[in-house]
This record gives C-alpha cells, structure tokens and sequence, in this order.
C-alpha cells in the first residue's frame, strides 16, 4: 500500500463510528485512503463530542496499526505461570484455538458450569453487554466482573448515584449552573464519563462566568481552571461534605424546604427504638407529619404531594417531635440535622486540612448561590412548566470515592446537593449520563422513566447490570465465588478473591465448585486492580485455564493466559449499542438523544477476530447459542429500556443461526422501527431524536423522592450479619457493620490511622488527559505527549518536602507502603500540591516485554494498593486507593 | 458569546475582504491543556518524532496554595515581520498574500538560520525521517502513508513549520488544530474583516500576542486566562 | 495577561559551526595579521608568508565545515540568493570573495616575485586592502549572524562582533605565532614585531570581552539569556575557550622561548 499523490485520490472517504479508548464512546469520523485509515475526527452527528475528540482519539490510527497488537491466536507452552514468567507463546490457528476452548468449557460445564469466570475491561463497556452477558446466562455462570472497574470507580459511586440520580454519576448542569464544588474528579477536565462533550460544556461555562471549586490534593487540570482550588488531604471529602451539610443546616440555615418535604424522606417520621419508618397501620406505608391537618398521613397522600412544582399540598414537618400511635418521633431531617452537628469546622478542619472558616464560607456561597425560591419556565410537552433553579452543584468520582469510607462519602458529597434542592433541575447537579427518557416517539423506545416503589423512594427503570441499585436486592446464601449474593451493597469485591485462604473461605460458604475456566475480554487485571502479586497468585493462578480476548500481550497475558485471542480493535467491529444504556456515559443537558454503534472501519486486520463474533461461534459450537439468544433477549429489557417484540426476538430454540450483524440489526430496528435498522444506522454511525425537557430537568416532573435517610440499610446490615453469622464468616474476616445505618458519617482510611512517623506521605493517583487506564501508554504519540508534558510520567512532590528529604528534580526514588510493597518513579518539583502527598497518573510503569513503548513509562502505583478487607469499604466493597508510604532515594 | 462559542464548529466563515489575513485567537481561559491541538497538528501534518508545529507549554506560578498551572498552546505566530523570512538566504522562506508565512520545501538548503532566528521556537527540521516504534520492524501502513505524506509536503534535511493548515483553509475547512479542541479556545478568521469572529474577540476581549518586544508582529492573539 | 515564551535558541547549530566559527576566525585573522604585516615591510615578510599559508586552507576547511552543517548541502548554491536581508546570503558573497583573495595573495606572494616589482608590489597592495576588508567582514558577520536571533538578547549586544574579530584576530595571530616557531625563515625582526603585536591584540581581547559582557548583562532580559547561553551553548563557549584559551596558552609558550636569546640567536645564525 502506497500513498502517493495520485493514488490517494482513489479512495477517500469519511466513516462514522464510536471512539473506544476509552468508555466515553465519542462519536468519531475515520478517514479512509486506499483502505488504509489516515486520520480520526469528531463526528459533528454525534450527541457525545459533536465533533470534538480528545487527544487519545485522534492518535487512534496507531492503535489499529501497531506493529505490537495480537494478530493470531496464541499458545502458552509454558505451563508455568506467574509474573515475570515467559510464557513461550506459540502462534496456532483459530481452529485450534477454537477447538481447546470449547474442549475446555465442556470439561468445565461438565464439572460445573459454575466455574466459568468472565473478567472485562471497562473501557469496552458496550460490548460487555453481549459476548459476556450472553454467554454467561447461556452458559450458566453467575461469576463475573470488571477487572479494577467497581473497585476503583464505581462499587461507590454507581450505587449511590443510582439510588439519589438513578445515574452512574453525576455533573453539573453546564449550561446553566454558577457555583460547583469538584471533589476529585476530572469532569469536564479531561475524564469521567463523556469527557469530550462535558469539556465543551465547561469551557462554555467559564467563559459564561461559571466557578468551579476544585477540591483535590494537587494541581489538577480541573484545579488549575478552577474558580478556587481547596487542597484537601485524601480520603476526607465525606468529612468536608458533611461539614458542608452541617453548616448549611445548623450555621447559616440554608435549605430548600419545598424539596425536602416532597422530594425526599425528609418528612417520613422515625421510630426512636429501631431507628424505622414509622408506617401506616393497614397500608403499611411511612407516615409524615401534615402541618396544616396537625396529623400523620402516608407519604403519598394527595394533601401531602407536590409531584410537579405548581402542585399545590399541605406542608409538612420537616422539624420537631410528633406523637404517632403514642410514639414520640421526629421527622428524618430533623435526625439528620441533629447529626451532622458534630462536623463542626473545627473537626473538619482537623480532619482535612481545610480551614474551619473556609468550610463555613464554601457552605454559605454554596447556599447562597443556590438562590433557593427562584424558578424558570421552561417549555415541556406538555406546555410551559414552571420548576425550580438551583444553579448549584456537587460532583466527585473517582478520587472522592477511592476509599474505605466510599459509599457513605459519595453519598455524603451529593447530600449537599439534597439539602438546597440542587438536584435534576435547572442548573443543579444532573445525573450522568442523562438517564431519564420517555423513548423515540416512534417507538417508545427505549423507555427508562424512573418510578416511585412503594415507600415512594426512586427507583431506575434501567440500570446497567441485571439488578437496579434500589429497592436492594435481599441478602443470599452464597453461590457467587466472591460471595457477592450476600452482599447486595456491592457490585463487585476483591478482598474474597484475592484473599490467600481463598479455597477456605469457598468451602465454609458452602461454594460446591472451584473458579475453573476464565474468560478475559481486554481487562490487564494483573495492573489494574492493585497488588499484582496478590492478584496473580491469590486469584488469577486458581484458574485452570484461562483465555483472553486482547489487542496486546499485557502483563495479564504474559503472566496467566492460556490462550490468546487476537480481538478485532474498536476500528474493525460492530457495536448495536454504544451510547446506552444512557445511565452511564450519555451526555446530560438539552441536546439531543443519540443512540450511536460502532462499525467497522477497516475489516479486521490480519487474523483478528471480533469478540462477539468468537463469543456467539463459541456459543454455537458449545450448542448453547439458544440460550445465548434468550440471554440477550431477557437482558434487553433492563439495560436498553424495554424488551424485545416478539418480531425482533431472537429465535430461542437456536433453531435460526442469528449472525452477529444480525443481532446488531434487530436490537436498532426494536429500538426505532423497521426502516432504522443497522443500514440506516450505519450512514451517520448514530440514531439521533429529540429530548424532552421534562426528561432533562425531570426532578418536579416524577412522582418519587429521594432517600436522605438510609431506613433500609439497617435491614440490609442485619439480614448480612445473620447469613454471615450463620457460616462464621468472622473466622475470616473482622467487619465492621456499622456502616449499615440509616445516617451519612465519615470513617477513616487505614491511610489516616496509621502511626508509624516514616511513613509520612500520601500517595494516590490520577488521571492525565492523554491515557486511558493501562493501554494508551503504548500508542507512541500518546507517549511522546505524555514525555512533552512535565508530570504525566512523574511523581509529583511539593518542591519543599523534596527539599527537606534532600531530593532534587529528577531523582529517582521508591515509594513503600507499610506493607513493605513499593515502587519505583522519578520525581518532579512542584507548587501544586499539598506537601504530604504524591501524585502519580494512570495504570502506568509497564513491565511486560509485548509493549515496548509503554514499557518502564511512569510508575505503577497499584504494587501500593492492597487487596484486603481493612482497604475496603465494608458497605460497598470500594477498594482503597489512597496509600501512606515513605520514600526514599533508588539508585537509577 | 456563545455564538462566539459555536463559531468554532461551523466551516470556515467567509470572509469580506477579498484577500484575508489569517489569524487565530486562542482563549486561555477556555484552554485546559488537553494537548486535542497537539495531536490534531501531528495526524494532520504526520510530523515525525520530536517534530511539533502545534506544542503546549506548561507553566506554574505562584506558591502553595495559591498556585495556578497554566498551559499556553504555541504555534508559529505567522508573523507580518517574521525574522524568519528576513534571515532566509535562499528565499525559500515567503510569506503569502494571505500572511502566511511558508517553506518552500524545493528552495531550502536547510541551514536553520530561519531556526534561529524564530523567537517562537517554531520551527523544527529532521536529518532522517524515523519510525515511532523501536526495534525496526517493517512499517505499518499508517506509518507508511506518514513517512510519504511527511516527504511530499515537508521533508528531511529542511525547515519545517506550521503553514496554518492552508490545505485545510483552500478546502474550506479550519485547521486542525482549531477544529479539534473541545474547548472552543482555538478561532480562526480574517484579522482584516472588523466582524470576523477573531476581529471581534480581539478587540472585546483586549486580544495580546506573545513578546511583543520581539517586533514580529505575530498574528496570533491569545485570550486572558482569568 | 501577559503569556510569554521565553528565548530559547532552537537551531540545531552544533559542532560543525563551532569548528567552522573557529577556523574561519583563524582564518581570517591569519590573513589580515599577514597583510598588515605586508605593510610593515620586508623585515616581517617571513611572517606575511606563514599568515597567508594560514589563511586560506584554514577558511577552505572551515567553509568545508559549514557546507557539513546543512541539511541538504546540494542547494547551498542557492546561499546567496537574499543578500538584500540575510546576513548568510551576505556572508556567502563575503567568504566566497574572501576566499578568492586569500587564495590571490598567496599565489602573489609565495609562487610569483611580483613583489620586487613597484607595479606588483602597488598590486598586491590592493589585493591586501580588499583582503582585509573582506577578512573583516567575514570575521565580523558570524557575530552579526548570531545577532539574529531574537530570542537571545545576549547575541543582539552590538559588542558581539566587535568580540567577534578581535578574538579571530588573536586566534589567526597566536597561529602563525605558533607556526613561526618551527617556520625556519623567521626573522628576529618578525618575531619581536609580532610579540608586540599580541601583546596589543591580547589587550584588546580583554577589553572587548569586558565590553562585551557589560553589555550583555547591561539589561536583564540578556542577562539571563546569557547565563542560559553560556550553560547550554556549547560551540559559543567553544568559541571563547579556543579564541582565548589557544591564544594564552599559546602565548605563554612564545613569551618563554622568548626569554632564551641565544636560541633566537642560534636561529638568526642558521639563516644567515
Ligand atoms: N493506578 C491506577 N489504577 C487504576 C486506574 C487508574 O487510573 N490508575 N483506574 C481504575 C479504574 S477506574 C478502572 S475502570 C480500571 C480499568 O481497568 P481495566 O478494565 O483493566 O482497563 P484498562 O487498563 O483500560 O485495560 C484495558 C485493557 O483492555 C484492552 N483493550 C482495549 N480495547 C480492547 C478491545 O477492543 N478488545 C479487547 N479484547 N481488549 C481491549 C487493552 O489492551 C487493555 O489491556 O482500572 C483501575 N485501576
Ligand atoms: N483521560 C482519561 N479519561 C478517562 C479515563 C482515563 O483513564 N483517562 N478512565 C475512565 C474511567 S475508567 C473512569 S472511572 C473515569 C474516572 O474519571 P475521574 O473520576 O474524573 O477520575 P480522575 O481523573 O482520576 O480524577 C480523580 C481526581 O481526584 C483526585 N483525587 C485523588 N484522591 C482524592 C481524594 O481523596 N479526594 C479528592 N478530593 N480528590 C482526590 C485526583 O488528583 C484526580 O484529580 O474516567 C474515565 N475517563
Ligand atoms: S474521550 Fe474517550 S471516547 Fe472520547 S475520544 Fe477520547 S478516548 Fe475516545
Ligand atoms: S485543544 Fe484547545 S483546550 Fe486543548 S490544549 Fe489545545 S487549545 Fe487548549
Ligand atoms: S513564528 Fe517564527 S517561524 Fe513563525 S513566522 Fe514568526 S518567526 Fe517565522
Ligand atoms: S533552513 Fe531553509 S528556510 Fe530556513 S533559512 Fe535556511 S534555507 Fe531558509
Ligand atoms: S494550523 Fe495546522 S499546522 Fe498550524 S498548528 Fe494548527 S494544525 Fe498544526
Ligand atoms: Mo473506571
């Protein structure tokens, strides 16, 4: 293939499709000349990035060119396994790959379909949605997970989110909110979820005057752009959110009453003994205090509900003590209230580092700019609506939760939002991604309008996994290797899996099988989840085989794959569902909906193969492809709002040989009609329709609150407590069930307790603009970028501590955790952080010898991150991320 | 504003004057370093290792807590008094009547006095193309399409610089570098049209180049971050 | 606001114009240090005729250096297109002419006895004058070269090609100096002639230095480039170091034989 002048000019055309370095899923458009992809833009089409892409996507070309990526099936002749083990890989064809696969997944399902453990990336979430989901219900295993995903990002964030925004995360209303607080995240800064279009959105808003404050312990993009940066010690923004609430409730007096009484169980009225709803006698349902009538009625009565602002109801009592049935009880908020009086500034300062009098002064700018009482019109289908404008909000992610006091931190932070009344309306923090829709006119598809449940608390319509967050699932004996069932706080745990007693701990949970077979899709768990020895030989070394689906021999591979499978990239593969569920990476706001693919570019090079396509022939050599079908049709429902017609059905008796391009056509023509299936969808790469605004700013359009009080996380703990009492789980664990309560609190992470005075430094990590996680670093522009930028590749010290430590710029140095783990990095000097910590940027210091260009750039933090339970939130299982570690000079 | 903001997205506004002189205006306190610019420049351009028309340059200033990292993307300022051009000796440095200042490739000995006499250190000029991946392997069509590309229009053994994406600008299209940024911060436009978009945020927003006192006359304008 | 980038030389100007910088000031300063002498008469001709032998190999090799520095020599007949504006382009009709009348005069002076003549002599008279102008020019032009550069304050101090010749001066002179001592045909008459002559230029030297380093630190924007120079630029530093350093060290030697008579004696002797 040559590109001279004249025959450029054969082909050259533009295709659209969806980015996938990263799980924003931009809307992309290739260039292609004489077959060969020369250059990547924004798809203008597209709701997500409408025609602006980041860095890491325009430098894609090298992605589907590296000379490094997988082209052929692998075979590992080295039974050895482990790190640092060549593993001696051997090129075979697919027919034998094939071939020893399904051998060894009959072998499996023999001994116990059970066995069968699929681990993803998250970076390819859309395509998880089918070869895993499929397989795993049509094979029969309920094991799985995504790798570092739940665990670093998500266990906290989602559930929360789900239960308060039935989103994956939140974001402020760009387009119109004033004041923001950033904890620890990068959103509209460079990461998150739909990074592209919320960066468009937040330069928008500077430029319109916007102020973001940026709480983060270094310079961040976010920090560096922001209104006023706050430093703030790791692992403490639940006490600084709290502090917030404290101040606004018992300080300054701020918050919107309005909302609280109809929008959340601010009013349900508590039993002082246990702590629960006190419930109506023959409907059972919570009670609130009517303040006109002088009487308890159910939440949901007429005279005490305000589903649309203009409604009108009785007030009712947020405050004071009632006697109901010859109880004396309060209103939740009043408990709350009460509560978070011991967060004073003092004890927040003490805990975070921030000044008392900035937390009271952030607090009152906050409420102020919340201008609780103002409303705007805004013009629904139904006519012009009045709702509330709250231009105010919180947001935080990953840095926020990446701690042992997760869950009740990511619910603290958003709390703020709750008590001004900042929530899914005009201006105020949004659920991301936009997760409210009454579908495409044409179909009502895909319909995902939350309800309320009986107690009248939000709950999704659609949801990402099989299980909305809220009502929770209710606590089981286990069958789930990592003991999930019991757990429904959790999406997914590590501290079980990687536990050295492993085997024990199966046994005494009466687990009647042994982790078997894995299937990887693309996840480099052996870097991403934290210690890599413990991964590898407490975890990934149980497995008697292991095949992954990959572009790269990672250090995964290198270290436990059996066989490896040459995956066809995002450029070569089709993809029906990119942009939804729109729970999670869907941009929020008033622009349109866009339900975008992915389709091939190129046709897979060399021998590579599409995953769903491997994962259905599997399937169908299996003689499962049936139930594969059945799968996916009953897996439709929740994630992509609605089930199939019965016309768009796959056929279930695997009589009919669906091809893969096949699935892909029906689940476009159910979603939007006969004549919008993946031809059509095909020429823009993306099916586009109107939003509707009461779906945008939905808050005073839906029947349903949201919960301020955590009533039925006492049960939840309880029912736990039982079930792991019944199977003496304390014999290996020690967990502190406290957590599950009613009220928000902060807890310390083992990296603020610890005492030993060497240890003196707090390290964690971030993300640059120019990586995604594990992969980008071997995409030789995105590393030369990187070594252009002076902290990508370092470790960020504050230029005095170096200095007191007898460091210069530059030096070489290890970082040790006080479990003796440690790592090597060069450091760089700096202002931009606070003193006592380090910062180090993404799943970077590749070791593995199949990516030469990532290999020995930046330091691998995750050696730091310890795999057990004193790191993880015993309420959502988040692992911990923050580590205390001294260092000290290394020779080159 | 916004309509400043959208400006960004649609084509290349047609200008009044019949010949324009092209500028660009670039927002710091849109820009948040994300490097889109950069990456842009280099697929479009295919420069080769270490070769960057489109840069950021990242600064800090100020002492903890009160710090403030900066980015300021540079670019060749596409001076109307580009010491470049006078230092050339060939003459294979010119500046067009669109104000653009180029390389003529065929005219360059390669004598990097322009190098030298850029006080933007715009300029960048290879001995031998190279590969961006180790261990010499065969390479891979992209980069087979770059190392052409890169010959045909720039070259080894001679300067190179931005040339303002003029194959872009002749198609109707806007730079790279301006079209990929998320942020908007990047707008392209006629310094001679009063009601350009870049005519407009200059003077409404009191538009300044970089070091001045170099007397270039760039005709890149950058925005105040705050 | 007010963004700036801050001076950074960003040529790839590297050892091959450090060599070229130091044999052309050699070469350059050879040659005029033997045209003066021509003027001073017959008693120095010894010292002309090691100065023009200095003189155009040093420059032809030097030339040979800067053609080494290009990124595609084959077109550097295109040097002097834009003599209107660029100092190279001037430069290249300077060396060239330079090089001619440097190659001229030795022709003259070694191969032919023009110089007997009135007619030949008042020629060569010429070719001197011319010579030296053009010898001048070409020691003077690197430092307005470097003038150039805008991003470097420290070379735009006029002083720099003032710096420039005297320190080629000293360089060509201590050169032929060095020659001189093995060259059998040196006078004592020369000898002393010449001493004087570097103690003079060594002087001078030092005093355009100062001058030159006053100047560039006279305002601080140079001051810091100069410091920033004078880490990173090797070939400029190069440069001091060989047009002073040689030079002293060079001296240093002469003065010493120079304290021994008899040998000087000797060597009269021997040529008589
Ligand atoms: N130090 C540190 N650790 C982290 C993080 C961090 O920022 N820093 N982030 C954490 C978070 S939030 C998460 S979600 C996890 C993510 O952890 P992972 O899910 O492991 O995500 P990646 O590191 O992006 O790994 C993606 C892998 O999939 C492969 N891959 C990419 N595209 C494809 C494809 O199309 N097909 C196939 N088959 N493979 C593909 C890549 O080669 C790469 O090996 O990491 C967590 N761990
Ligand atoms: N460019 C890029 N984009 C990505 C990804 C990527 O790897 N690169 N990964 C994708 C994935 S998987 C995810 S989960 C999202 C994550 O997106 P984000 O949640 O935005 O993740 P980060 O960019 O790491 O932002 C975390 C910030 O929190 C700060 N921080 C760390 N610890 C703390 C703390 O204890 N408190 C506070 N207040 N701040 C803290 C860090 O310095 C960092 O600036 O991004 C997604 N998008
Ligand atoms: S944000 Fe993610 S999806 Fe979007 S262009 Fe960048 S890498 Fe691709
Ligand atoms: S693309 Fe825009 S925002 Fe990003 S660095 Fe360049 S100018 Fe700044
Ligand atoms: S910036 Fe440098 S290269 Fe560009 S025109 Fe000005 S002087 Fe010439
Ligand atoms: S390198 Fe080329 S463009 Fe630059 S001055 Fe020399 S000849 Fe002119
Ligand atoms: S205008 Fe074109 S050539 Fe110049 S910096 Fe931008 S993209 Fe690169
Ligand atoms: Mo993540």
């Amino acid at each position: 293939m040559t590109a001279t002048a004249q025959n450029r000019i054969e082909e050259d055309v533009w295709i659209p499709t969806s980015c996938g370095q990263c799980y924003c899923m931009c809307g992309i458009k290739a260039r292609r000349q004489n077959g060969v992809i020369t250059e990547i833009e924004g798809n203008p089409e597209a709701p997500s990035g409408r025609g602006s892409i980041c860095v890491k996507g325009i430098a894609s070309p090298h992605l589907l060119y590296d000379p490094y990526r997988v082209n052929y099936p692998l075979k590992r002749t080295n039974p050895e396994k482990g790190l640092g083990v060549d593993p001696k890989f051997v090129r075979i064809s697919w027919e034998e790959a094939l071939d020893i696969i399904v051998m060894k997944l009959k072998e499996c399902s023999e001994r116990d379909p059970r066995g069968a453990y699929f681990q993803a990336t998250t970076t390819q979430a859309s395509e998880i949605r089918f070869g895993v989901i499929g397989f795993m219900k049509g094979f029969g295993t309920p094991n799985y997970w995504v790798s570092g995903g739940g665990l670093h990002c998500g266990n906290g964030a989602h559930f929360m989110n789900g239960i308060m925004h039935v989103a994956w995360s939140i974001i402020p209303d760009f387009a119109h909110c004033n004041y923001a607080l950033n904890f620890g995240c990068s959103k509209g800064h460079g990461a998150g979820h739909v990074a592209v279009q919320n960066a468009t959105q937040a330069a928008d808003a500077r430029f319109r005057g916007f102020k973001n404050i940026v709480f983060d312990p270094f310079q961040s993009a976010q920090a560096s752009k922001s209104h006023e940066w706050i430093p703030i010690k790791v692992g403490t923004d639940g006490a600084m959110a709290l502090g917030l609430v404290n101040s606004l409730l018992n300080e300054h007096g701020i918050y919107d009453a309005e909302y609280l009484m109809y929008k959340t169980n601010g009013p349900y009225l508590i039993r002082p003994s246990d702590g629960r709803y006190m419930r109506d006698k023959e409907t059972n349902k919570p009670l609130v205090w009517d303040l006109v009538d002088q009487c308890p009625k159910v939440h949901n009565d007429d005279s005490v509900t305000r589903v649309e602002y203009e409604d009108q109801a009785h007030d009712v009592a947020l405050t004071g003590s009632y006697n109901v049935f010859g109880t004396a009880c309060q209103p939740a908020f009043a408990l709350l209230k009460e509560h978070v009086k011991q967060y004073t500034p003092k004890y927040v300062e003490e805990v975070t580092g921030i000044p008392a009098a900035t937390v009271s002064r952030i607090a009152r700018e906050f409420g102020e700019a919340a201008e609780i009482g103002s409303t705007v019109t805004i013009q629904t289908s139904k006519g012009p609506k009045k709702i509330p404008s709250r231009p105010v909000a919180t947001h935080f992610f990953r840095g926020t939760q990446g701690h042992v006091n997760s869950g009740w931190t990511c619910l603290s932070v958003d709390m703020v939002n709750h008590m001004v009344g900042a929530a899914d309306t005009w201006g105020s923090a949004f659920g991301l991604g936009a997760a409210v829709g009454s579908g495409y006119e044409g179909t009502g598809k895909p319909y995902q309008v939350p309800y309320p449940c009986p107690d009248g608390l939000l709950v999704a319509r659609t949801w990402v996994y099989d299980h909305v967050p809220y009502p929770m699932r209710v606590p089981k004996p286990p069958t789930r290797l990592d003991l999930h069932d019991m757990f429904p706080t959790s999406i997914y745990n590590a501290f079980v899996i990687t536990n050295p007693r492993w085997d024990e701990i199966l046994e005494r949970f009466k687990i009647p099988y042994k982790p078997d077979v894995m299937i990887n899709f693309g996840s480099n768990s052996v870097m991403t989840m934290g210690n890599a020895e413990a991964v590898t030989e407490n975890f990934l070394k149980k497995f008697n085989f292991i095949f992954s689906f990959q572009l790269y021999i990672t250090e995964f591979e290198e270290a436990v794959a059996d066989i490896v499978l040459p995956d066809a990239c995002f450029l070569e593969r089709y993809t029906p569902a990119v942009s939804f569920p729109s729970t999670f990476s869907h941009p929020q706001g008033e622009d349109d909906w866009g339900w975008s693919i992915r389709q091939p570019v190129v046709e897979p090079l060399h021998e590579r193969r599409d995953f769903n396509v491997v994962m259905l022939d599997i399937c169908k050599r299996l003689g499962i492809h049936g139930k594969y079908y059945k799968g996916l049709n009953d897996s439709i429902g929740i994630r992509y709002g609605g089930d199939m017609d019965e016309k768009y059905k796959l056929v279930e008796d695997g009589s009919v040989d669906h091809t893969w391009e096949d699935v892909c056509d029906r689940l476009l023509k159910d979603r939007f009609g006969e004549e919008h299936g993946l031809d059509h969808v095909r020429e823009k790469g993306v099916f586009t329709w109107p939003k509707k605004k009461e779906d945008v700013y939905w808050k005073w359009f839906n029947p349903s609150r949201v919960p301020i009080y955590f009533e039925y996380f006492i049960d939840s703990g309880e029912q736990i407590t039982k079930l792991w009492d019944e199977f003496g789980g304390d014999d290996f664990f020690e967990f502190d069930w406290s957590r599950f309560k009613a009220l928000a609190d902060w807890y310390p992470c083992p990296t603020h307790t610890e005492t030993a005075p060497e240890y003196d430094m707090h390290a964690f990590y971030w993300r640059a603009v120019m990586h995604c996680n594990s992969m980008t670093q071997q995409n030789p522009y995105l590393d030369e970028c990187s070594q252009e930028d002076p902290y990508v590749y370092a470790v960020q010290i504050h230029k005095d501590t170096a200095a007191e430590k007898g460091l210069a710029d530059g030096d070489n140095i290890w970082l040790e955790n006080p479990q003796g783990h440690r790592v090597k990095g060069w450091i760089a000097l700096t202002d931009g952080i606070e003193p006592h910590h380090l910062a180090v940027a993404a799943v970077a210091g590749h070791w593995g010898n199949y990516m030469p260009v990532a290999k020995g750039k930046g330091t691998f933090f995750n050696d730091l991150v310890e795999m057990d339970l004193p790191h993880t939130d015993p309420l959502t299982f988040n692992q911990d991320i923050c580590c205390r570690v001294k260092i000290y000079k290394a020779d080159v | 504003m916004t309509t400043v903001a959208q400006v960004n997205r649609t084509k290349l506004p047609p200008s009044e004057s019949s010949m324009p002189r092209y500028g660009m205006v670039i927002d710091l306190k849109r820009c948040y370093g994300c490097y889109a610019c950069v990456m842009a420049c280099k697929v479009k351009n295919h420069t080769p290792p270490g070769v960057f028309w489109s840069r950021i340059l990242k600064g800090e200033t100020g002492a903890f807590p009160n710090v403030v990292r900066q980015a300021l993307p540079v670019l060749c300022m596409q001076c109307d008094e580009p010491s470049c051009m006078e230092v050339c000796p060939t003459g294979a440095t010119v500046k067009l009547d669109n104000g653009i200042v180029i390389v003529e490739k065929d005219k360059c000995m390669g004598c990097k006095y322009c190098m030298m006499a850029c006080p933007y250190g715009a300029r960048y000029s290879v001995e031998d193309w190279e590969s961006y991946f180790p261990d010499g392997l065969p390479l891979s069509p992209y980069e087979e399409f770059t190392k052409q590309a890169w010959e045909e229009k720039s070259g080894v053994g001679v300067a190179t610089k931005c040339d303002f994406c003029r194959d872009r600008i002749a198609e109707g299209r806007e730079p790279a570098c301006v079209d990929a940024c998320p942020a908007n911060a990047r707008t392209f436009g006629d310094l001679d049209d009063p009601d350009s978009d870049i005519s407009i945020l200059i003077k409404k927003y009191r538009g300044e180049v970089l070091n001045p006192e170099f007397g270039n006359k760039p005709k890149v304008y950058y925005l105040a971050p705050r | 606001m007010n963004p700036k980038v801050d001076g950074q030389l960003q040529s790839d100007w590297g050892w091959w114009v450090a060599a070229y910088l130091f044999l052309g000031g050699i070469g350059g300063g050879a040659y005029t240090i033997a045209a003066v002498n021509w003027f001073l008469g017959e008693s120095v001709s010894a010292a002309t005729t090691v100065g023009l032998w200095i003189g155009f190999p040093a420059l032809l090799i030097g030339s040979i250096f800067l053609l080494a520095d290009l990124g595609t020599p084959t077109r550097a007949v295109l040097a002097g297109m834009k003599p209107g504006s660029s100092w190279i382009a001037r430069g290249f009709w300077i060396i060239s002419a330079f090089m001619i009348l440097a190659l001229l005069h030795l022709y003259l002076h070694t191969f032919t006895d023009i110089g007997q003549s009135a007619g030949g002599r008042t020629l060569l008279n010429l070719v001197a004058v011319a010579g030296i102008v053009c010898a001048v020019g070409t020691m003077a032009y690197t430092g307005i070269l470097l003038g150039a550069s805008k991003g470097i304050p420290f070379w735009r101090t006029g002083a720099v090609p003032v710096v420039f010749v005297i320190s080629a001066l000293v360089t060509g002179h201590f050169t032929i100096m060095l020659i001189a001592l093995i060259y059998p045909g040196m006078s004592a008459a020369a000898v002393q002639t010449m001493s004087l002559e570097a103690a003079v230029l060594v002087v001078l030297e030092v005093l355009a230095i100062l001058f030159f380093l006053q100047a560039a630190f006279r305002t601080p924007d140079p001051r810091e480039s100069a410091l920033r120079i004078l880490r990173k630029r090797s070939f400029v530093i190069g440069y001091f170091l060989l047009g002073l350093a040689v030079p002293f060290g060079l001296m240093l030697i002469v003065y010493r034989y120079m304290t021994v008579p008899q040998v000087s004696g000797y060597v009269m002797t021997a040529s008589a």
